[in-house]
């Protein structure tokens, strides 16, 4: 290739990738935005950073733009936003894996999930359900257990990955319950829950939201749910902790920068996405998401942050032994 | 049937339906054609603007620029051997060599009728057997899923035009190029030489850009592509010969079926139905000597396989809610923003949202018959430009679409090896559509298998016990050893010319 060319192609990447000249910190935000999410365009997650991209934006009166940088379980864009300057114009949508699952599953990753960020925003969180399939035969988890300690290791469930959130919190169950299962890796969400339909797996560990339609049609029992209380868009359905099985897992959503934004910038941001979550709008749409929402100050999201990375090493560890 | 087709049709002709139907698939065939910008891109770009319209509106738009993206990448495909998608890389094979011989224009205009062809056949399966084709895909186990992308990765080796043995070797090459990354069993990493961008694996659009895209500029700037004859474009010159009409309508009908019944497998659909369809075409056409060196079928058939595949593939996503590609996790999102889950009720709680996509889906195809048709002497001008022009402004603008994928330059400079990989390549007479497909089929293949080993505790006898999985093996079998055996006609002169038009 010629040596102007690969010039070109430097110097517009480069261009993309730098955004504009820092700037005065007068009447934060003077420019647009960054919002780094750690996921593909499409998910839940990815909707709920542009759906509060939007909201800031009509808010803040500048352009909130969101970025995908989704890859090593969302340590491609934690390590971005740490190394990003702490001006207030990159954050991110900090979640569970990168901040609570990877700094354990990965030894080499290079960032603390709390000295190296300021944790501006708590959003909300998903939980997570296990589901067994009506073929089963078990209508409750009393039965499942009951079954799954006459046969072990012959019941397979499915996880959307190894080190997953799904597959750590299975792995923590098995032990808590004593008993013992079968394994079936995914690449994701998606190709799991066919499978579940088409009856190649009869169990999973799944978020509860996206399988809501399959458990109004019969086609999944919900035997317990992850979350610390019961869930509005599952009533019915026990807690794990209720059912004597001592484990919650959520799939918390925040708002985070790199550490040392100036405290004004953090109380602008954090006052506007109150506000945003206050909102009718939003407010309905995190309800339809099965997103739990709850009110936390930013002091208060660091210490759940650091909580949360607590809870989940020692399971983390457990799981991947 | 006929009441559904009646509320779709009263949905998809509301004024704003069509418009922004029309919005879609127009918006959709100029980001595609653009090297590097495929569906995913487009989709993505539009996504946004989709929160602001009603869902089925939304829908519409949506599915119209990603139909319009398909359709835009093949133009892509046929005039600069770039293929906008995966699935086109296999129209690249003879619709490039067609463009080399003056006859982009009926390249095109046959690209646009099969495109037509199958994507309206793909229509009329959907509005018929719709939730027997959700079932459908229920029924299929992970031996099953194997057993299909293995015949894929068979087909793809045969479909080479420069020896089955070299095809093969290309498959593979594929293959254990898309095996870098995390093993999902094992959660490890493999091949990554502790790279950490390479953690993910190697994304397909760099893969494709680089082996195709940069390769073929490398190539020009060697002189091995000539300058085209800049004779006048006119109408006559987009005809195909009459012969070539009658020659065209059975492979668009095969086509179209391979490609119906392959979209409804979530996932996989259009590149697996488009080399599937080429490597049958090319055993039972009467031309199967002229594949590869712009056989009018080449181009017919992958269009009109890929066509009604992107309409089939809708049906898993919909009725099952389960996303078969990121394009089409995409628009679930779009659904979601409008709290319309995905899923078996969908149909019934929805009618008028799906049969009026199904219906637009209808209307979306004639639009792009009718915008791209007068286009196609616009499309072959650009041809005229000079290549010492065209080329860099190609590698610029492929660049930037896969910088825009990760917002990663490791990806840039990945692109440009393999650009660098695919001259050397073709330099010793390799094509790179296996190996694109090798790399797109073999990381799935493993993943099944090692899923259907994983469920039979280890027994291999499961994918012979399965009708579908030992059927499909049987035909992958077959299909290799046919090849394999030496043709009777003029094969070692038939591949010198080849490469001499390659």
């Amino acid at each position: 290739m010629p040596a102007a060319s690969r010039l070109t192609i430097a110097i517009l990447a480069a261009g993309v990738a730098l955004a504009a000249p820092a700037a005065a910190e007068a009447g934060y935000p003077e420019r647009p935005v960054r919002i780094l999410v750690s996921f593909p365009p499409g998910g839940s997650s990815d909707l709920v950073a542009r759906l509060l991209a939007e909201e800031l934006s009509s808010n803040l009166g500048q352009q909130f733009v969101v970025e995908n940088k989704p890859g090593a379980a969302g340590t491609v864009a934690a390590t971005e936003l740490k190394n990003a300057d702490n001006d207030g114009y990159t954050l991110m949508l900090s979640n569970l894996t990168p901040f609570s699952v990877a700094p354990t599953r990965f030894p080499d990753t290079p960032y603390d999930p709390v000295a190296d960020f300021s944790h501006i925003a708590y959003l909300g969180a998903v939980h997570l359900g296990m589901f067994a399939s009506p073929e089963l035969g078990t209508a409750d988890m009393a039965s499942f257990v009951e079954k799954a300690k006459a046969e072990p290791g012959t019941i397979d469930y499915g996880s959307s990955g190894v080190g997953s959130w799904g597959h750590v919190f299975a792995v923590a169950f098995e032990n808590t319950a004593d008993v013992e299962l079968s394994h079936i890796p995914y690449k994701g969400s998606g190709p799991m829950r066919l499978d579940f339909r088409a009856d190649v797996i009869p169990v999973m560990f799944d978020a509860v939201p996206q399988n809501l339609p399959n458990v109004e049609e019969g086609n999944a029992i919900p035997l317990a749910v992850s979350s610390p209380e019961r869930l509005d868009i599952l009533p019915d359905t026990p807690t794990f902790t209720e059912l004597g099985y001592d484990i919650v897992a959520e799939n918390w959503l925040g708002i985070s920068g790199p550490a040392g934004i100036d405290a004004e910038i953090v109380d602008t941001l954090q006052g506007a996405l109150a506000k945003a979550l206050k909102s009718d709008d939003i407010a309905k749409q995190f309800d339809t998401w099965g997103i739990v929402r709850s009110d936390m100050s930013s002091e208060e999201f660091t210490d759940y942050v650091a909580a949360s990375a607590k809870t989940w090493e020692p399971l983390v560890k457990q799981a991947s032994k | 049937m006929l009441d559904n087709l009646a509320l779709g049709y009263a949905t998809a002709t509301t004024p704003s339906n069509l418009f922004y139907c029309f919005v879609g698939t127009f918006l959709g065939t100029f980001i595609g054609v653009l090297p590097g910008l495929g569906p995913l891109a487009a989709v993505a770009m539009l996504l946004p603007v989709s929160f602001y319209l009603p869902p089925e509106t939304a829908l519409v738009m949506l599915a119209g620029v990603y139909y319009g993206a398909e359709y835009g990448g093949s133009i892509a495909s046929i005039l600069l051997n770039i293929p906008g998608t995966p699935s086109s890389s296999i129209t690249c094979i003879d619709g490039y060599p067609m463009a080399r011989q003056g006859r982009a224009g009926v390249a095109l205009l046959m690209t646009a009728l099969a495109s037509f062809f199958g994507g309206v056949f793909g229509i009329l399966v959907i509005a018929g057997l719709a939730p027997a084709l959700a079932e459908f895909a229920l029924l299929l186990q992970p031996a099953d899923y194997f057993a299909v992308m293995l015949l894929g990765l068979v087909a793809a080796s045969v479909v080479s035009n420069s020896g089955t043995l070299r095809g093969v070797m290309m498959v593979c090459l594929g293959v254990l190029l898309g095996s870098i990354g995390v093993d999902i069993n094992s959660g490890e990493t493999r091949f990554t030489g502790g790279v950490q961008d390479l953690r993910d694996g190697i994304g397909l659009v760099v893969v494709a850009m680089g082996l195709f895209g940069v390769s073929e500029a490398m190539m020009s700037a060697r002189g091995a592509t000539p300058s085209y004859a800049t004779e006048k474009v006119s109408w006559s010159r987009f005809l195909p010969e009459t012969g070539e009409w009658l020659r065209s309508l059975a492979p668009a009908l095969r086509g179209s079926l391979v490609g119906s019944f392959f979209g409804t497998l979530p996932g996989t659909g259009q590149t697996v139905a488009s080399s599937i369809g080429y490597a049958l075409e090319k055993r039972v056409s009467r031309n199967r000597d002229q594949f590869g060196k712009g056989a009018i079928e080449g181009v017919v058939v992958p269009e009109s396989a890929n066509n009604a595949a992107a309409q089939t593939a809708f049906i898993p996503t919909l009725t099952l809610g389960i996303p078969g590609s990121t394009t089409m996790a995409l628009m679930i999102g779009a659904l979601m923003i409008h709290g319309v889950t995905p899923g078996p009720r969908l149909i019934s709680e929805h009618p008028a949202l799906f049969w009026g996509l199904i219906v637009s889906f209808l209307f979306g195809n004639l639009f792009l018959l009718v915008l791209n048709i007068p286009l196609i002497g616009i499309w072959v001008k650009l041809l005229q430009i000079p290549h010492y022009f065209l080329y860099p402004a190609v590698v610029v603008l492929i660049s930037i679409g896969v910088y825009s994928i990760d917002h990663s330059l490791f990806d840039v400079w990945t692109m440009l090896g393999f650009g660098l990989l695919g001259y050397i390549l073709r330099l010793y007479r390799f094509e790179p559509a296996p190996l694109l497909i090798g790399f797109i089929l073999g990381p799935m293949m493993e993943e099944y298998l090692r899923r259907a080993m994983l469920l039979s505790r280890g027994d291999p006898l499961v994918f012979f016990e399965r009708p579908g999985s030992a059927i499909l093996i049987g035909i992958s079998a077959v299909l290799l050893v046919l090849t394999a055996l030496p043709r009777r006609r003029r094969k070692v002169q038939a591949n010198e010319e080849v490469v001499e038009s390659r």
